[in-house]
C-alpha cells in the first residue's frame, strides 16, 4: 500500500514544485516577453513602415532600408562605430591581459588591485564617467593642464574632429577591468608544469607567453573578444554625454546607436530608426557568427 | 505544517505576480485619466501632472510655486515630472507615443506644430477658469494656430546681446550707439576691442548656432526661419551671410574658436570671464549673471542693419499646454492651474522671471515691484522690441525639430574650416528640406 501511494505522492510533489517554478519565473517572463520580445518584434514590424511615434505606421516595405544607401550620416556612423571597435577592443584586451599577467605573479595587496582595476568597468558606461571625461579632455581640462607643466599648449581633444574619438576609445580601453578578471581566472587554469617543462627546456618567458599563455588562453580570449565586441558596437552612452546628444564635432562621434536615437527620438523617425537598430543587430549576429566560424582556425579547447 | 506553508507561499506569490502583472499592464494610461494617479472623484478633487524642463534652480522654484498653488486650491494635486531641456523632449517622445502626456506641460520650441498636428493640445476657447481679461485681441492672436487658440504663453524672450559692464569699464570701452550700433559697428568695435584690450579678452563668444539671434539676422534681411505655409523661409545666402559675420568675427580674434570656448555652443562659465559680449536670449542674464556675481551685466537689443526690413523686430513665446486628451472631468482644474502660471505674479515671485517677461500686461506690471537688476534688465529689453512694429512669426513646421542640430553641425564644420559658408548653408537647407518633406 505504502508503495503504491509513494510514486503517486512524489508525482504530485513534483508537480507542485513545477507550478511553483512557473510562479517564480512568472515575473522574469512577464518582462522578457512585455519588454524585450513584444518591443523586439514590434520594432522589425516598423522597420518596414513610416512611423513618426505618434500617428498610425503606414507600411512602405524596404523603403527605409533603401534610404541608408544614399544617407551619408549613416555611413559616418557606420565608419565611426568600426574605427571605434576595431581599435578600442583590441587594446582594451591587450591592455586587461597585461594587467592581469602581472597580477597573476601573486604580487602582495592582489585583491585590493584586482578590486581597483575592475571598478572603471562599473562605472565606464556611466553618465557620471561620460561628464568627467569630458572636463578632462575640454580645453581647460586636467590633460591639458598636464600638458601645460612641460610646456605643450594643447587645445579642446573633444572638439577636435581627429581626436574626440579617441578620447572615447581611452575611455573605453579604460574600462579594462572586466576582460582582466576573466584573464586572470584563465590563467590561473593554466597548469605550472607547463611552464617549469618550459623553463627546463631553456624557453624563455616571451617564447612561454607565446607557445603556453596564448595558446592555453584562446578560449577566454575568445569569449572577451566576443563580449566587448558586441559592447562596443552597443556603445552609446559615452558618445552622448560628451558629445551632448549630437555626435560632433562634424559627426567625429556619432556612433551607430547614437545616430538611431538621433533619428527615433528627436526626429521622430521612428521606422527609419526601427531599420537601423535591425541592420545593427543583423550585422553583430553574422559577425559573431563569423568569429565561431573563425574560431577553429586559433581557438584551441585543449580536448 | 510544511506543506501548508509551502501551499500558502505559493499562492502568496502567484497573486503577488498577478497583481504586479495587472499593475505593469495598467502602467500606459492617458494623462489624468490613467494609471499614473491622476482622475477626479466624486469630491471634485482632481490630480494633475504638470511637466517642465530646466536646471536645478528652476525645478526647485517651480516646485515651491505648485507647492503654493495646492495650499490655495486643496481641491488640486499635482504631480510633477522636471526634466533638463533635451530629457524632457526625449521623455515626451515616449510618453505622446503612449498617449500618456502630462495634463500640463511646456512645449519645446521645435516642437510646437509636430505636437500640434498630432492633436497634442486641447483648445482653451471656453476654458471657463481661464482668465483672459488682461489681453489685448493681438496678445491672444499671436499665440494662435491655424486660428485656434491652444496655448498660453510662459513668458517673452528676445534676442540681446549681453554684456560686461564691469569690464568694458576696466578696459576703458563703450559699446557702438545710435547708428552706429549694426552689425557692421559691432564687428568693427569687437574686432579693435579684441587687438587692443590689455586682458587678452574677446570680444563675443562664437555664436553661430544661437536660433533667436540668427532668426534676428534673418528678419532684418527680409527673410524668416518659416513661412506661414510650414516651409523654410531663409535662403542659403541668409544662411551663408550669418556664418560669414561669426566667422569674420573669429578669423579676427574677436570671438574665440570652437577648442578655446569647448564647442559651438558656449560654456558660458569657460569663457564668462574672457569675453566681453554674448549673443543670447533676453533671459538667460538671470542665471548667467549668477556665475560672476561681482560683475554688472546689461542687455543690448539687437543691432540692427542699415538696411534692416521694417517690422524685423519679433517676440518668440516658449509656450504651455492642456494635453489634447485630458480627462475632460480635469479641464476645469487645468484651467485653474494655467491660470496661475500665466496670470499670476504671486507665482513669478516664487519661480523669478527665468521663463521671461510676463505677456499678460497686468502681470508684467506687477512683476517690476520685485524684479531684481537682472530682471529688470531683461523686462526693459522685451518691452524695447515690443513696442516696435513687428511682422508675423511663424513656428518650426514639422519634421524640422533637427534644425539646431543641424544648424550646429554645419557651424562646426565652418569652424573647423571644412566647408564653405555657402556649401554648409547650401547642405543644411538640403538636410533641412528632405525632413520636412518627409514629415508632410
Amino acid at each position: 500500500m505504502a508503495t503504491a501511494t509513494t510514486p503517486s505522492r512524489r508525482k504530485s510533489r513534483l508537480n507542485r514544485q513545477g507550478r511553483a517554478a512557473h510562479v517564480f519565473m512568472l515575473p522574469w517572463l512577464v518582462g522578457l516577453v512585455g519588454i524585450t520580445a513584444v518591443p523586439t518584434l514590434a520594432s522589425l514590424y516598423l522597420a518596414f513602415t513610416d512611423y513618426n511615434v505618434l500617428s498610425t505606421p503606414e507600411f512602405i516595405g524596404l523603403a527605409n532600408f533603401e534610404r541608408m544607401f544614399a544617407d551619408e550620416r549613416f555611413w559616418q556612423s557606420v565608419r565611426v562605430t568600426l574605427t571605434y571597435v576595431l581599435v578600442s577592443v583590441p587594446l582594451q584586451l591587450a591592455f586587461a591581459l597585461l594587467l592581469a599577467l602581472i597580477l597573476d605573479r601573486g604580487m602582495r595587496g592582489l585583491t585590493f588591485y584586482r578590486s581597483a582595476f575592475y571598478l572603471p568597468s562599473l562605472l565606464g558606461s556611466s553618465v557620471a564617467v561620460a561628464v568627467l571625461w569630458r572636463e578632462l579632455f575640454g580645453h581647460s581640462g586636467l590633460v591639458n593642464s598636464a600638458l601645460a607643466l612641460v610646456g605643450i599648449e594643447g587645445s579642446s581633444w573633444l572638439q577636435n574632429p581627429q581626436t574626440a574619438l579617441g578620447t572615447l576609445v581611452v575611455l573605453n580601453v579604460w574600462t579594462f577591468g572586466s576582460p582582466m578578471v576573466i584573464f586572470l581566472a584563465g590563467l590561473r587554469q593554466i597548469p605550472e608544469e607547463l611552464y617549469e617543462s618550459a623553463r627546463v627546456d631553456g624557453a624563455s618567458v616571451l617564447r612561454q607567453f607565446g607557445s603556453i599563455t596564448v595558446p592555453l588562453l584562446t578560449p577566454i580570449i575568445f569569449f572577451n573578444l566576443i563580449l566587448q565586441t558586441i559592447g562596443a558596437f552597443q556603445a552609446f552612452t559615452q558618445a552622448h554625454v560628451v558629445s551632448g546628444g549630437s555626435g560632433g564635432p562634424v559627426d567625429s562621434t556619432l556612433f551607430y546607436t547614437l545616430y538611431i536615437y538621433q533619428q527615433g527620438f528627436t526626429a521622430f523617425d521612428m521606422g527609419y530608426a526601427s531599420a537601423l537598430a535591425w541592420v545593427l543587430l543583423v550585422f553583430i549576429g553574422v559577425m559573431t557568427a563569423g568569429h565561431f566560424l573563425l574560431s577553429k582556425y586559433w581557438v584551441f579547447y585543449g580536448d | 505544517m510544511r506543506e501548508m506553508s509551502r501551499r500558502n507561499m505559493l499562492k502568496f506569490a502567484a497573486v503577488a505576480g498577478m497583481a504586479g502583472t495587472a499593475a505593469a499592464c495598467s502602467g500606459v494610461g492617458g494623462g489624468s485619466g490613467g494609471g499614473g494617479g491622476g482622475g477626479t472623484d466624486a469630491g471634485g478633487s482632481a490630480t494633475l501632472r504638470y511637466a517642465w524642463w530646466g536646471n536645478n534652480v528652476r525645478q526647485e522654484n517651480y516646485t515651491n510655486a505648485l507647492n503654493a498653488f495646492m495650499e490655495d486650491h486643496p481641491e488640486i494635486t499635482i504631480e510633477t515630472e522636471f526634466a533638463e531641456y533635451t530629457a524632457f523632449q526625449e521623455r515626451m517622445t515616449t510618453q505622446m507615443a503612449a498617449r500618456n502626456v502630462p495634463d500640463l506641460f511646456w512645449v519645446p520650441s521645435a516642437q510646437v506644430m509636430t505636437y500640434y498636428a498630432n492633436g497634442l493640445f486641447h483648445d482653451l476657447d471656453g476654458v471657463g477658469t481661464l482668465d483672459l481679461s488682461d489681453y489685448s485681441d493681438a496678445d491672444i492672436d499671436g499665440l494662435r494656430l491655424d486660428g485656434v487658440h491652444n496655448t498660453m504663453a510662459l513668458g517673452i524672450f528676445v534676442p540681446v546681446v549681453r554684456y560686461n559692464a564691469t569690464m568694458a569699464e576696466e578696459d576703458g570701452v563703450t559699446l557702438p550707439e545710435g547708428e552706429d550700433w549694426s552689425w557692421d559697428g559691432f564687428t568693427e568695435f569687437a574686432i579693435d576691442y579684441a587687438a587692443n584690450n590689455p586682458n587678452g579678452r574677446w570680444a563675443v563668444n562664437y555664436g553661430p548656432d544661437h536660433d533667436l539671434t540668427l532668426e534676428a539676422w534673418l528678419r532684418q534681411r527680409g527673410e524668416q526661419l518659416w513661412t506661414e505655409d510650414g516651409q523654410i523661409g531663409f535662403t542659403a545666402d541668409g544662411i551663408a551671410s550669418w556664418l560669414d559675420f561669426w566667422e569674420n568675427l573669429r578669423l579676427a580674434g574677436a570671438a574665440p574658436s570652437l577648442s578655446e570656448q569647448d564647442g559651438v555652443g558656449a560654456d558660458w562659465s569657460l569663457i564668462g570671464e574672457r569675453v566681453l559680449s554674448y549673443f543670447g536670449n533676453s533671459n538667460h542674464i538671470i542665471d548667467d549673471a549668477q556665475f560672476f556675481p561681482e560683475a554688472t551685466f546689461l542687455l543690448r537689443n539687437m543691432p540692427v542693419a542699415a538696411d534692416a526690413t521694417a517690422g524685423h523686430p519679433y517676440l518668440y513665446t516658449p509656450r504651455l499646454a492642456i494635453y489634447g486628451d485630458i480627462d475632460e472631468a480635469n479641464l476645469e482644474a487645468a484651467g485653474t492651474l494655467l491660470n496661475y502660471s500665466a496670470n499670476n505674479s504671486d507665482m513669478l515671485r516664487i519661480t523669478g522671471l527665468t521663463m521671461g517677461a510676463p505677456v499678460n500686461p497686468r502681470v508684467a506690471e506687477e512683476v517690476t515691484e520685485f524684479a531684481s537688476p537682472d530682471e529688470q534688465q531683461m523686462l526693459d529689453a522685451v518691452s524695447h522690441d515690443r513696442a516696435l512694429e513687428r511682422n508675423p512669426r511663424y513656428e518650426a513646421p514639422a519634421g524640422s525639430s533637427t534644425w539646431r542640430t543641424i544648424l550646429t553641425r554645419v557651424s562646426e564644420q565652418v569652424a573647423l574650416e571644412q566647408s564653405t559658408t555657402v556649401d554648409a548653408a547650401t547642405a543644411m537647407i538640403a538636410e533641412l528640406q528632405a525632413a520636412i518633406e518627409r514629415a508632410a
